[in-house]
């Protein structure tokens, strides 16, 4: 799997399949059994571990800051840790997302937490921002303004964007790519263009399948007499069916629906 | 570093406050006690609270993404439990001073040299126990050795008599001396060590 510089990275998955620890791995918080992760090219070691760091803009789906400080005392530990922080920024956003600075964190709502990191994460020009669940908890009017917010900072298509997330409609928002796992396995690696084009959900009668026309397909679930499926090979399902079976466009989360009952190891 | 030494006086801001009222109190109530004792629970507060205060949060994930090397973050827990068992120390001293409570430098020096010998133990122990037992094994740990200190100096005094004729043949400097040697070594191995157990920790 590679993360392209430059491009937002969605990074979808059951519960479980394996998302947080990626990350953390790729924070060198955890150990990996087996594999290599290279962030910015490099492996985490002594050399590079801090550089790598310096350049990386983090926010976890829990909270890791210290609850019972507020946000200034919180600043006074994080800030001096970065060598390209910026205060101005740090406050810009603060204000922006409207956080109270004398507060602890312990009193913060969820939401509030959430603009607590990513303010942290924005402020000292990192490269490569990496969020586990941003979206997640999250009032539905200011998700609208996170993913405006990512937006603009993607505009000048200096930084790389990777965020985990279950509300797939934010992904197909705002994702250029969409790397799905499940199970600690990657099922694919792809651009939204290509996904769209390549899945399908199908419809038809329940008597057109058989055990080699269900091959075409990652999954089905039948009732009575009709039939659903996914594929991820809508043109040929188009070719050998033809007017048989109605085809419609798969979103992410039926993608995922899907594929948790999926036969193929692969999809 | 210095941000990470001066990060365990920000995350107990509050504490800190409580600090000087703390040291007051065994100077006014704490009379039947040895100066040693207090300094050393004076030397103590700031370090094992700043572990205290870690353990509350996924402190580790946060330090461990921040820009530093994990070898950075242990030592900075020792460098700064040295400069602030002195501060603290010093700090305690004038308290005493103010309240007219008599110690002698030999009290400090004793002090220090638990100190070393009690962080020796006790912080790499932190780094092994699992969230939300360091307050309680510090406490316990803390009590165990204020109680069991003076029946092994007596039982060293009566039954090893080699031993104490041997220490009481050391003139006083050879006698700090070697007592320096021996705390500041074990505090030096036990950071090693903690650095080796830090390094292979996952969060």
């Amino acid at each position: 799997m590679q993360i392209k510089q430059g491009l937002v990275t969605g990074f979808v998955g059951a519960n479980g399949a394996g998302k947080s620890t990626t990350m953390k791995l790729m924070m060198n918080l955890l150990q990996a059994d087996e594999g290599e992760i290279k962030v910015f090219g490099k492996s985490h070691d002594n050399n590079n571990e801090k550089e790598i760091k310096e350049r990386i803009g983090f926010v976890y789906d829990s909270n890791i800051f210290y609850e019972s400080l507020n946000l200034k005392d919180i600043r006074r530990i994080i800030a001096p840790a970065y060598k390209n922080w910026s205060d101005k920024q740090f406050y810009d956003y603060i204000k922006l997302f409207e956080l109270p600075l004398n507060k602890a964190i312990k009193t913060f709502s969820k939401g509030m937490q959430m603009k607590t990191s990513l303010a942290l994460a924005l402020s000292h020009d990192a490269e490569f921002i990496m969020m586990d669940e941003p979206t997640a908890g999250l009032d539905p009017v200011f998700r609208r303004e996170l993913l405006d917010i990512l937006k603009d900072l993607m505009a000048d298509k200096r930084r790389t964007l990777f965020f985990s997330t279950h509300i797939t409609s934010d992904l197909e928002q705002i994702a250029d790519q969409i790397t799905f796992i499940q199970r600690g396995k990657i099922l694919f690696n792809e651009s939204i263009q290509d996904i769209q084009e390549r899945f399908a959900l199908v419809k038809g009668k329940a008597n057109l399948l058989n055990p080699s026309t269900e091959k075409s397909f990652i999954s089905v679930k039948r009732s009575s007499n009709e039939f659903q499926a996914l594929t991820n090979n809508a043109e040929e399902v188009r070719k050998s069916f033809g007017d048989q079976v109605v085809l419609e466009n798969a979103t992410l989360e039926d993608i995922m629906y899907y594929a948790k009952g999926a036969r193929h190891q692969y999809v | 570093m210095f941000n990470l030494i001066k990060k365990d006086l920000v995350i107990q801001k509050s504490q800190i406050l409580l600090f000087i009222p703390f040291i007051m109190f065994f100077a006014i109530f704490g009379d039947h006690m040895s100066p040693f004792f207090i300094f050393l629970i004076s030397s103590l507060y700031i370090p094992l609270n700043g572990y205290i205060y870690d353990e509350q949060v996924e402190s580790n994930i946060l330090l461990n993404s921040l820009p530093y090397l994990r070898k950075e973050i242990v030592a900075a827990k020792y460098i700064g439990s040295v400069v602030y068992m002195i501060l603290s120390i010093v700090v305690a001293s004038i308290i005493l001073y103010i309240f007219d409570f008599s110690f002698t430098f030999r009290d400090v020096a004793i002090a220090a040299g638990l100190f070393f010998i009690f962080t020796a133990v006790a912080f790499p122990l932190f780094y092994v126990l699992k969230p939300g037992y360091i307050g309680v094994a510090a406490l316990s740990g803390l009590v165990v050795f204020a109680i069991l200190l003076s029946p092994v100096l007596e039982f060293i005094e009566k039954h090893l008599t080699s031993i104490t004729e041997f220490i009481t043949s050391l003139s006083t400097t050879a006698l700090y001396l070697s007592g320096a040697a021996i705390s500041i070594g074990l505090f030096l191995v036990s950071w090693i060590v903690s650095q080796m157990i830090y390094q292979r920790k996952v969060f």
